[in-house]
């Protein structure tokens, strides 16, 4: 269920810079299904068969379509504005390599650790990761988030 | 560390951040003459900076650099 953003103190981390320290991290898991690749592709108008044809992904060797690289990765954005720094995030730059495709289905932890702490900018660098079901590694990367 | 060897190393963090080893220095350079230098890469080279002269800059500091010869003489009174 998508929570409403109304609603967000609820569920949101308000980390400010003196909180963090290296070796804090968050995670949260979530479930990919259809409807995601549907509004990906109404965003994005990304509209290449590999996401979005079976059989074509299929001749590709492919069990099924594969999910957006970048949908995948928009989770990071949760990870960053809800989770770690949460509230007080400003993403600045992400770094990003999938290493392992996604499938319809699939149900991914996301997971940023903090590895950097940059007190004359108040700016953290986080390492982040996304797993799947099987604990095998779909992303990695480093994502740098000011915390303002 | 001289300043010399100090404005050498800082090059080296401009060229590395705009990747573009064509950038060349003086004490008068400054925002205005770097295209890319913008307040995101502004902080990705205090970052670089303190990582490789294992430093620690305070906001005030940063504020008030107003050329590349002034951060060298920042580094360099911090070492």
């Amino acid at each position: 269920m998508i929570p409403s953003w109304q609603n967000y103190n609820k569920i949101m981390n308000k980390y400010k810079f003196k909180d963090l320290r290296v070796g804090m991290y968050e995670e949260f898991k979530i479930t990919i299904n259809p409807e995601m690749l549907k509004d990906f592709r109404s965003v994005t108008y990304d509209v290449n068969p590999l996401h979005n044809n079976d059989k074509y992904a299929q001749s590709k060797g492919y069990p099924g379509r594969v999910v957006y690289g970048m949908l995948t990765a928009s989770f990071l954005s949760t990870l960053a504005g809800v989770y770690i720094p949460g509230e007080h995030s400003l993403i600045q730059q992400v770094e990003t390599k999938f290493v392992n495709p996604v499938f319809i289905g699939d149900q991914l932890t996301v997971r940023g650790e903090v590895t950097e702490l940059f007190e004359s900018v108040q700016r953290l660098t986080l390492k982040v990761t996304i797993t799947n079901q099987d604990d095998v590694k779909v992303l990695r990367g480093k994502m740098d988030i000011l915390v303002v | 560390m001289t300043r010399e060897q100090v404005f050498k190393d800082l090059t080296e963090i401009f060229w590395d951040v705009f990747d573009d080893e064509d950038i060349v220095l003086t004490d008068a350079t400054t925002a205005d003459d770097i295209e890319d230098w913008d307040s995101l890469e502004q902080i990705n080279l205090v970052v670089a900076c303190e990582k490789k002269f294992n430093i620690k800059f305070d906001m005030k500091e940063i504020q008030n650099l107003k050329n590349v010869g002034e951060m060298v003489d920042t580094i360099l009174a911090k070492l």
